[in-house]
């Protein structure tokens, strides 16, 4: 069976595409017996035997035996441990509601802050922008959200938002952006200095020296998302040559 | 013993102290007795000296949960801090009406009450096997406890839809994918297990 996934790496697959174990009557007596074991990532799924496509994308391989599809989507669903951009739309007694992009509202304790207490109340207003990370987060229950690590310290997260601006684009961008060296944040760096905030729900958040490096820095994101390697270099050449 | 006629709370029942004795559904003032439910008046003669008189609202006496009884109920919500449920069976008979229940975060085990994740013990949906510690006020429902062995999920339903089987107190395993869940997971005795 994971001869038959192997061939199809790279190739686009559709949900309910499923992928058997072929069982042999004859045991060759030339191949050792193979124990396979496969790890299924997202988009995979088990299903006794077989292994069903859930998520339309491209297949991927990591090795030794890990598979998983790479989907494109816009709508993000709430997972535990992720970090995420949230605004503030209500406060109700000891809770804040925040809107994350989901199908709820995520609550947010005034005391999960640093260095806050029953006394000393963090300062957040209806409208602020938050930087936090899901502590429960199931399609059983309402999401809950802190803005401290396990250790009871801010690490980054908290409001912040003050003259920036936030915008949107897909999970697979925010993605793209997060990993480690990755090329476009690389010209970025080489084009403007500017602060960037990236949330697993598909928000972005910048701010540059002017606002019109700003919009600049915001659309060039967003445009990098369908383009080549290729386009995005001559792209952010003609703006860093001042033609844009 | 057959059904004399109709009554409301708070209506006199022609009879004083004197004649009858109270039984379920009456209560007495000044010497007297009246109704407390909305039903029919029942005079019953036991044999003995004086005829009972209740009121029932059906022919049949429904069975309430009463404290330390053994429910099955139906989770329908969880929070972090309890479980919502509706109680469907009273020991082994069933209700007519679905009656509310709640099983706090420190009522689900009985031991590390703190460590507790609602979400690690019940899912909306399971059957749950619990006992009433008590029938709450007005507004608030039975509360119900299941900080016991034999107390906890009987039949649960995994993710991808099929009937999970337990592997230990606090896992079920489904046999389509494998996965295993977490769940607080009742004892039950062997002789009431079916094949």
């Amino acid at each position: 069976m994971e001869s038959c996934l192997k061939v199809k790496v790279g190739a686009v697959l559709l949900p309910g595409d499923v992928f058997t174990f072929i069982k042999t009557d004859t045991i060759s007596l030339t191949e050792s017996l193979k124990d396979e074991k496969i790890i299924c990532g997202p988009g995979l799924r088990r299903n006794g035997d077989d292994v069903v496509v859930c998520k339309s994308g491209v297949l991927r391989h990591k090795n030794p035996n890990l598979y998983w599809v790479d989907s494109q989507q816009r709508r993000y669903v709430p997972v535990k441990g992720e970090s995420v951009i949230g605004i503030v739309t209500t406060k109700s007694g000891d809770v804040f509601k925040v809107d994350v992009g989901g199908s709820e509202q995520a609550s947010l304790s005034y005391l999960a802050f640093e260095g806050a207490t029953k006394r000393n109340r963090p300062n957040v207003q209806v409208g602020d922008l938050v930087y936090a990370q899901f502590l429960i987060a199931n399609k059983d229950m309402e999401p809950e959200l802190v803005c401290i690590d396990s250790s009871g310290r801010a690490n980054g997260l908290g409001v912040f938002g003050a003259g920036g601006l936030l915008f949107k684009g897909s999970l697979g961008l925010v993605r793209r952006l997060l990993t480690p060296q990755n090329e476009i944040l690389k010209d970025l760096e080489k084009l403007y200095p500017c602060e960037l905030v990236l949330g697993m729900n598909g928000r972005l958040w910048v701010r540059a020296a002017t606002v019109q490096k700003t919009l600049i820095v915001a659309n060039l994101l967003e445009s990098s998302e369908n383009m080549s390697a290729q386009q995005r270099r001559t792209l952010f050449k003609r703006v860093a040559d001042g033609n844009l | 013993m057959s059904p004399m006629k109709l009554c409301v709370p708070g209506e006199f029942i022609l009879c004083s102290t004197d004649d009858c004795i109270p039984g379920t559904g009456v209560y007495m003032r000044h010497g007297y007795i009246f109704s407390s439910l909305a039903g029919y008046v029942l005079k019953k003669n036991e044999g003995e000296e004086l005829p009972v008189i209740s009121v029932v609202r059906e022919t049949e006496t429904q069975l309430l949960p009463d404290v330390g009884a053994i429910v099955t109920c139906k989770v329908t919500s969880i929070n972090p801090r309890f479980a919502k449920v509706h109680i469907l069976y009273v020991g082994s008979t069933p209700l007519k009406d679905r009656f509310r229940g709640t099983i706090r975060k420190e009522d689900v085990r009985a031991t590390e009450k703190d460590k507790v994740e609602t979400y690690k013990s019940f899912r909306p949906g399971d059957i749950v096997l619990a006992k009433v510690i008590s029938l709450g006020d007005v507004q608030s429902n039975y509360l119900l406890t299941t900080a016991e062995n034999e107390l906890g999920v009987v039949v649960a339903h995994s993710e991808a839809g099929a009937q999970m089987v337990p592997i230990n107190w606090c896992e079920m395993q489904c046999p389509r994918t494998h996965t295993k869940e977490f769940r607080k997971v009742a004892r039950v005795q062997p002789e009431y297990l079916h094949a």
